[in-house]
């Protein structure tokens, strides 16, 4: 208070008053404002009354008051310098001493003895003057500002106006002064940050200080005080969670070392529920935002186990969906690392995100941002979180039974002498009392905790991800009337990413509902006839085959001695693959689907094998390269498995027998079982084998020469999925090339039987990875129309190098082949 | 030989809508049959003729309207029976048709193939692979592993509940089977 009283009352000196009269003006000075007018007018507007207002304050008091004023309080400062130096003098070790912001040093009964005639005095002021010192209130203040300006009106004909100089000076002044208050405080945090990190005990008392000074008005010191004290708390935090003593306890007498224990906590305890508050609190504010919120992530992040865990999860989960990249990024990485070091909280924390997690999705409708579920994914659970139960199931009953036991063996004993059964009941208890004891004392997780744990989060888990499909799943009325698209459900995708990765965990009797929901996902347009068109548009093609993907993978998992055949999902992705188009869908999805549909199942029917062959072939006509190598690489998997399906590689289309009930193809045909592919011809393969792309046209050839060497089939390992990801990536690195082109090699060398060439392989290779280069470089160059010329240049004279390579090239081979022609017939003769 | 009245009908494509669901609609109207000289494609029809359903191709049936009545023995495919209380079931030379058209499948392990064929019931410890989203009374076909029709039935129990089962319980109740070409060559 008394600080703050001194700032107010001390106007800064002014110049010397000069009356107007006096000033000489300079031909010079208004030659310069005459051409300059239109920078003069501020001058004009300048408000003179608030200036005089400013400066004035206290001059307007009547002088007399004024002049008693400065004399009393140069001699209170007398006074308390002379104060201070005697109190340290007598009694230095009376109380402790409190340091303020600016450094100084204050013993208690200093203050309280230099309080007093400060308040005398200002009672003194207030009630003596009416000229208002004192600031209690705005409305007050208005008021007497009012009053003032009316006097100074009064007085304005004695009072001599300030020249705006004396006022410049002022601001910058005070510019200056605020700007070394920063400086300072920025210092003291620093300071009072070291002390307590180097010894937090002895120094806790700091950390109120710091909270003050983050409550300052300017940002930078508000920001650099939230961050500080980040660093601070994540250091001093102890690795338990601090309990308050109760009543009972703080009346009972403890040693010291408790007491200071205790102060120590206490403090540091409130302390952090005051800056976790202030970190809440300041969220609300754009300016503070990101950085309250990275404080509550890394200190979520850093000591999940202390107290106020709750306020800071809260915060933390309300903010995993922001609009703001950089927040939500933050808030996704804080809650993921709690998932995965459980160690640190005990899997406590984990339960409550995920709960929240589970509300937050509730409130908003599933409407969030797809961050909000794929944390999810850094779960993990224990792989026989299922089983476990069973065995303890198991286990209760056995206990039972072993009571029941006891129960029978007692009445046994009861003849027994007396002591015995005592005494074996006072081991008994003892024992447990140690082993309860060893319990708490030892950091080792008791298993079924953990178990109940992990069960409660994968209830809250399984909760959101059925409550986002059931979402999805609702035939949605606006459907029709909006032209709805995959934004919608943004949901959607983590959270069949998080089914798929937690599908063996689901328990059986979900797994009917949980199939339907997926059926109906996947878009059953047959089913719905007119109205499919908007079923089916409601969700992206990628979508709907990841629907298919976690139905298989699901099954899959669950596949426990009963081999389950999904009809319906085939029949979803036979004419998925019609509406897949490759420049809007995802490529990677159509070949995981391929894989986990078509070349993961161990058995078809044939008919649904053949009109897949059929359907696949066709359309890789229409495919790039990369979609159309996946695609191949399944129809000759399809082809090793199905051996009936060979017929399709015939010349002579079957028909009739063959081809069993229906006796033509039809392409248009929705089930793959009525398609009647049998009796088709796989003529796509003839094209392809005309395929720019190398890769594609190899396969083709070895898929189509299937049938000759039948005998010698070796399962070729490329799976569709790696198939397209190395064709999708191949221009850039020479190393996948590399390794296709062995694929090619030990493929053609399997199938074909025939000696390859592998000379030309590798030219081939070579010239793709050119033409590549070349593609970019020209790309390059046409951002850059100046070196355009170069370029042509050195193209060419690339072009005329490979030109005189190959011809070498060729020339060593024929010089070779002719050799060896020679040796044969010297050989022959 | 006559068409099927109204409400004899409804029996038979009960009875048929029960193993093929929507694929009635395929079996009924759009299967086309190539039999006899005509250019155009005629389709399929019922017709009964002494208590027995027959899937005939219409230019077939033309055909067979020149033998009187008591003289016809057979034509086209028999897929089923009416009995003398007015019910009607499908018999095993339906099988063909229905296996095309199918919804829910049985595919049958080696091993106990033969134990179907000798009329018992399909056990879960037989079932080799099966159709999901049965439920329970729906028609299913049954196949061997090589995709070989062998019968048909009634699911006794649904697809999920079959997970849970002990191996020695009923997954489908026999109707038919090929064995009964053997079995019972009279009657058929």
């Amino acid at each position: 208070m008394g600080k703050k009283k001194q700032k107010i009352v001390l106007p800064p000196e002014l110049p010397p008053e000069v009356p107007d009269e006096d000033i000489e003006v300079s031909d010079e000075d208004v030659q310069f404002v005459n051409q300059n007018l239109e920078y003069a007018g501020f001058v004009s507007n300048l408000d003179t009354h608030s200036i005089t207002k400013h400066v004035n304050r206290v001059a307007d008091a009547n002088e007399g008051a004024l002049e008693s004023m400065y004399e009393k309080r140069l001699k209170r400062k007398l006074e308390n310098q002379g104060k201070e130096e005697n109190v340290v003098e007598v009694d230095p070790v009376d109380a402790l001493p409190v340091k303020t912001l600016d450094g100084q040093l204050y013993y208690r009964r200093v203050v309280k003895d230099t309080k007093k005639p400060e308040e005398e005095l200002q009672e003194g002021e207030s009630t003596g003057k009416d000229s208002g010192l004192v600031k209690l209130t705005k409305a007050e203040k208005r008021a007497k500002f009012k009053k003032l300006r009316k006097e100074a009106k009064k007085q304005s004909n004695e009072e001599v106006q300030q020249t705006p100089q004396a006022e410049v000076l002022d601001e910058v002044k005070k510019d200056l002064t605020a700007e070394e208050a920063s400086e300072e405080k920025k210092y003291k945090l620093a300071e009072l940050g070291t002390s307590l990190l180097a010894d937090p005990e002895s120094n806790i008392k700091c950390i109120k200080e710091m909270l003050e000074i983050s409550k300052d008005g300017n940002s930078a010191i508000v920001i650099l005080g939230l961050k500080s004290l980040l660093a601070v708390f994540k250091d001093i935090i102890p690795g338990y969670r601090i309990r308050l003593p109760t009543q009972k306890e703080q009346e009972m007498k403890v040693s010291k070392a408790v007491k200071k224990m205790r102060f120590y906590e206490s403090t540091l305890l409130s302390a952090y529920k005051a800056y976790v508050q202030k970190l809440v609190a300041l969220q609300q504010h754009t300016v503070y935002k990101r950085v309250a919120v990275r404080c509550l992530c890394t200190l979520l992040a850093a000591v999940p186990h202390f107290n106020y865990r709750e306020s800071l999860l809260f915060a933390v989960v309300n903010n995993i969906s922001s609009q703001d990249d950089v927040i939500r990024k933050l808030c996704c990485t804080a809650v993921k690392s709690l998932f995965t070091d459980e160690g640190k909280h005990g899997g406590e924390a984990t339960v409550e995100a995920v709960k929240r997690i589970a509300e937050l999705v509730k409130d908003h409708n599933c409407q969030l941002h797809p961050d909000a579920v794929e944390v999810f994914m850094a779960l993990s659970f224990d792989e026989d979180l299922g089983k476990q139960q069973k065995s303890d199931l198991d286990n209760k009953s056995k206990s039972k039974k072993s009571k029941k036991r006891k129960g029978m063996d007692e009445p046994n004993n009861m003849p027994d002498n007396e002591r015995k059964k005592t005494k074996k009941e006072m081991l008994s208890k003892a024992r447990e009392e140690v082993n309860a004891d060893f319990k708490a004392a030892s950091f080792a997780q008791d298993p079924q905790e953990r178990r109940r744990m992990q069960t409660q989060t994968l209830s809250a888990v399984c909760q959101t991800l059925f409550r986002i499909l059931k979402h999805a799943a609702q035939p949605t009325s606006e459907a029709g009337t909006v032209p709805v698209s995959s934004g919608n459900h943004p949901l959607l995708a983590p959270c069949l990413n998080g089914i798929g990765k937690f599908s063996h965990l689901i328990d059986l009797d979900f797994m009917a509902d949980l199939m339907n929901c997926l059926r109906r996902l996947a878009g059953n347009s047959s089913k719905l006839g007119g109205s499919s068109d908007n079923s089916s548009s409601h969700l992206t093609v990628s979508e709907r085959l990841r629907c298919c993907i976690i139905a298989f993978k699901v099954m899959k998992n669950n596949l426990d001695a009963l081999n389950v055949d999904l009809q319906d999902f085939f029949v979803q992705f036979y004419n998925l693959i019609l509406e897949y188009r490759p420049g809007r869908d995802q490529g990677e999805v159509l070949a995981e689907a391929m894989k986990i549909i078509l070349c993961d199942d161990r058995q078809h029917d044939t008919q649904r094998a053949a009109a897949f062959i059929k359907r696949l072939a066709t359309f890789t006509l229409c495919f790039g390269s990369a979609e159309s190598m996946a695609a191949l690489v399944t129809v000759k998997h399809l082809l090793q498995k199905n051996a009936k399906c060979r017929n399709l590689l015939e010349n002579d289309a079957g028909g009739g027998n063959v081809a069993g009930v229906i006796s033509k193809y039809q392409p248009n045909a929705t089930d793959p079982n009525l398609s009647g592919a049998l009796a088709s011809v796989l003529w796509e393969l003839n094209l392809l084998m005309k395929h720019y792309h190398p890769a594609v046209s190899t396969i083709a050839t070895s898929i189509s020469t299937m049938l000759a060497s039948t005998n010698q089939i070796c399962h070729s390992h490329v799976s569709p999925e790696q198939a397209y990801l190395d064709l999708s990536k191949e221009n850039e690195s020479l190393v996948q090339s590399i390794n296709i082109k062995r694929a090619n090699n030990k493929k053609r060398k399997g199938k074909d039987g025939v000696p390859v060439k592998v000379g030309s392989d590798l030219n081939l290779t070579d010239v793709i990875d050119e033409t590549k280069v070349r593609k970019q470089l020209s790309e390059h160059f046409v951002l850059l129309r100046d070196i355009q010329e170069n370029e042509r240049l050195r193209s060419e004279l690339e072009r005329t190098t490979l030109y005189v390579n190959l011809y070498e090239d060729y020339k060593r081979q024929k010089k070779r082949k002719t050799k060896q022609q020679l040796k044969k017939c010297t050989t022959d003769k | 030989m006559r068409p099927l009245d109204e409400k004899e009908t409804t029996l038979v494509f009960n009875k048929l809508h029960k193993f093929v669901g929507g694929n009635l609609k395929n079996i009924v109207l759009e299967n086309q049959s190539l039999e006899g000289p005509d250019p155009n494609p005629g389709h399929y029809c019922f017709r009964l003729q002494k208590q027995r359903v027959y899937y005939v191709s219409e230019s077939l049936v033309k055909r067979a309207t020149n033998i009187k009545r008591e003289n016809l023995v057979s034509l086209g495919t028999q897929i089923g029976k009416f009995t003398k209380g007015g019910k009607f079931f499908l018999t095993i030379q339906s099988l063909n048709l229905l296996a095309a058209n199918a919804k829910h499948k049985v595919w049958l392990k080696p091993t106990s193939e033969m134990s179907f064929l000798y009329g018992n019931s399909v056990l879960k410890g037989g079932v080799g692979r099966i159709t999901e989203n049965i439920q329970v009374n729906d028609g299913v076909v049954v196949f061997s592993m090589a995709d070989v029709p062998l019968g048909f039935g009634d699911a006794a129990k649904s697809t999920v509940d079959c997970r849970k089962m002990d191996p020695n319980g009923i997954v489908v109740h026999r109707h038919a089977d090929i064995g009964e070409y053997l079995r019972m060559e009279d009657d058929l």
